[in-house]
């Protein structure tokens, strides 16, 4: 099932980069050009998602955002920026954003934060919390924090439960490094160094050990847990 | 209608004045004043009345009688005639001509230019009686003399406190705007773009020259400002040449390549350079807002706790490159911080240690508290700083390795000490013998 994404976003040249990316992913794109048409087309509520410039002439983004919140209307919002200090990071989000991402951004981080937002809502409509969760033959019990892998119990630290158990919540679907820095560590910065990837090959190593891959590197994006291939 | 203040103030001036002069005319006048003048009138009225009824009785001879027989009286101050219309004396005792025409009423004048009739001035009743007029009543003696004197002075000084009054508020009024023109003035010059212009004072210590001082400590301090924001996007935009000149050599280097692997190589390192532009500037953006300092997103956090769990970040990357990392935490009490901004700083310290230490070396993250202050470090067991080239290491783009064997933007320890300083403290590097120690200072209130 596709589904619909509203743009807003005054550059011209961007907002078409965005709405021919996420178009080729399968999404329906209408785009808004100001706040003011933004909020307009947003308050019919029957958008998935929302990817929200901050700065618009008319209305601000994150009042815009604040508007449809207040009317009632809980449609998932990325928030895209040229303020990216950390206090700009929080203070969006703190604002009402679901999601917020600092220009200049690469597309897959866009994507993979899409994705994460547009599955967030999926669950909450169809699915009730479960106490396991399963791909493929790996299994995550959430009430015991055990993990097996065909059977056979795997030993995991804290931390390593806490991001399998994170990249299990969106197994088949691409989870970027400073996606699991701010959900998993709550950082909002950059360490520079690939801290994320030394994290993500020791519990690769445990997972895998002695079974076929299921954690998979998606090159220049991030990773992805998946049964198949 | 709401007056202006200008207008209030010079209303405020004239009413004083006004006051200040009127006052003690007020108390004189009450002192001096007596009834002798109202009594005067009353008896050259009573007295008239009963001439001009004698001349409705009996007619003019007979009030020409009374008139003589007043004459004859030994009293000279009393006046009482029968004038013409042109005010010359037909009968009776009084000057032989009047200075001015009759009218009828009480008055008090000087009655004749010269003689013993002019000598001082009467008070006289004039009443008509036919075609001629009568006129009573008699020369003022001293002491209502004196009277009429002190009440034309009081007169006179009334109208020279308003006067005053209106002159001195009007100069008031005057005064405060030019004064306050000067303020003004000033205001729209800086705001029209000159800077270096400033209020002039005369060093009186009055209100005035103290607003004028203030104005130009602001004046001083916007100006510091300015000069300060000009620098750093100046240094900025200098900064930035480099990065850029290195995309642009990637981006030409990518258009150059005749092979389909060496384009895609190339634009590969377009994206990686782009990155390492875009981190830039989030950290130059990121130092200067702290520098601002505005102590916002600060949380009540332990400083141990924080260091703990940029520990578990870094352990495996520490591990997986052979280093150990030794943790020594002592248990503090929380502390207002900016979490974020802290875990930033402390993940700059533990990248310069990773990068200078040398792989198998030991890298100690440590936090030490006392009653004034909490102390993280982070301790390397690297070449160390030398002291000399402290200060240097901590500006932008301050980097020790001259030929920049080794990646880095040299933004990292000047975003730590920009931290430091948002929380009140400070970067201090010391010697680890070998090594360094770098410590973020963080005041206790």
């Amino acid at each position: 099932m596709s589904q619909k994404i509203l743009i807003v976003e005054d550059d011209a040249a961007s907002a078409a980069y965005l709405a021919k990316g996420l178009g080729e992913a399968g999404h329906v794109i209408e785009v808004a050009v100001d706040g003011r048409d933004g909020l307009f087309l947003a308050s019919e509520g029957s958008f998935d998602l929302m990817i929200v410039d901050r700065m618009l002439p008319g209305l601000d983004g994150l009042a815009m955002i604040g508007a449809l919140r207040a009317a009632g209307i809980v449609t998932p919002a990325i928030v895209l920026s040229a303020l990216g200090t950390v206090d700009d990071r929080v203070g969006g989000l703190k604002a009402g954003a679901d999601d917020y991402l600092a220009k200049p951004f690469a597309f897959s981080e866009l994507s993979a934060r899409v994705d994460a937002l547009l599955r967030r809502t999926d669950l909450r409509a169809s699915t009730k919390q479960d106490n396991v969760l399963a791909v493929g033959d790996l299994e995550i019990d959430l009430l015991s924090r055990r993990v097996t892998r065909g059977g056979r119990a795997v030993a995991l630290g804290a931390r390593e439960f806490t991001i399998l158990e994170y990249l299990a919540r969106h197994a088949g679907q691409v989870v970027t490094r400073t996606m699991m820095l701010e959900r998993i560590w709550n950082y909002h910065f950059d360490p520079g160094s690939n801290v994320v990837d030394v994290h993500i090959a020791r519990l690769r190593r445990k997972i895998e050990e002695g079974a076929s891959p299921i954690l998979h590197t998606v090159r220049g994006a991030g990773y992805m847990l998946s049964a198949a291939g | 209608m709401r007056l202006s203040t200008t207008a209030r103030m010079a209303a405020l001036a004239i009413v004083l004045t006004l006051i200040a002069g009127l006052v003690p005319v007020a108390f004189l006048w009450r002192a001096t004043h007596d009834d002798a003048i109202e009594v005067l009138r009353r008896d050259t009225g009573e007295q008239a009345d009963a001439l001009a009824a004698t001349w409705r009785r009996s007619g003019l001879p007979a009030l020409r009688d009374a008139v003589e027989q007043v004459r004859s009286s030994d009293d000279p101050a009393v006046v009482a005639a029968i004038v013409d219309r042109r005010g010359v004396r037909v009968a009776g005792a009084g000057p032989d001509r009047l200075t001015t025409p009759p009218a009828p009423g009480f008055r008090i004048e000087r009655l004749a230019e010269g003689g013993s009739w002019g000598e001082r001035e009467a008070g006289v009743e004039m009443r008509r009686v036919g075609d001629r007029w009568l006129v009573n009543g008699r020369l003022l003696d001293d002491w209502e003399a004196a009277q009429r004197t002190i009440e034309r002075a009081l007169a006179l000084s009334a109208l020279v406190s308003l006067a005053l009054g209106i002159a001195g508020g009007l100069a008031l009024t005057r005064y405060v705007t030019r004064r306050v023109d000067a303020v003004a003035t000033t205001a729209d010059a800086v705001a029209a773009g000159n800077l270096a212009r400033r209020v002039a004072t005369d060093g009186g210590d009055d209100a005035f020259d103290r607003l004028g001082l203030r104005v130009n400590a602001m004046l001083d301090r916007i100006e510091r400002l300015m000069a300060e924001l000009r620098l750093m996007t100046d240094s900025l935009a200098h900064d930035l040449r480099s990065p850029i000149a290195r995309l642009r050599a990637r981006a030409e280097a990518a258009l150059a390549a005749s092979d389909h692997a060496q384009r895609e190589a190339a634009l590969g390192g377009l994206i990686t350079e782009t990155d390492v532009v875009t981190r830039m500037l989030t950290v130059l953006l990121e130092i200067s807002r702290s520098e601002a300092s505005e102590r916002s997103g600060f949380t009540l956090a332990d400083p141990a706790e924080v260091m703990a769990a940029v520990a578990d970040l870094y352990e495996p990357l520490l591990d997986e490159g052979g280093t150990s990392l030794v943790t020594a935490f002592a248990a503090a009490p929380p502390l207002l911080l900016h979490r974020e901004l802290l875990s930033q700083a402390v993940t700059n310290l533990i990248d310069n240690a990773l990068r200078h230490a040398g792989e198998g070396r030991t890298v100690t993250l440590r936090v030490l508290s006392d009653a004034t202050a909490v102390r993280m470090q982070v301790e390397d067991r690297g070449p160390g700083i030398a002291p000399e080239d402290r200060d240097a290491a901590r500006r932008r783009f301050g980097r020790l390795d001259p030929a920049r064997s080794r990646p880095g933007a040299g933004l990292g320890l000047a975003l730590v000490e920009a931290v430091a300083r948002l929380h009140g403290g400070t970067l201090d590097l010391s010697d680890n013998a070998p090594g360094l120690i770098a410590t973020i200072v963080l005041p206790r209130g």
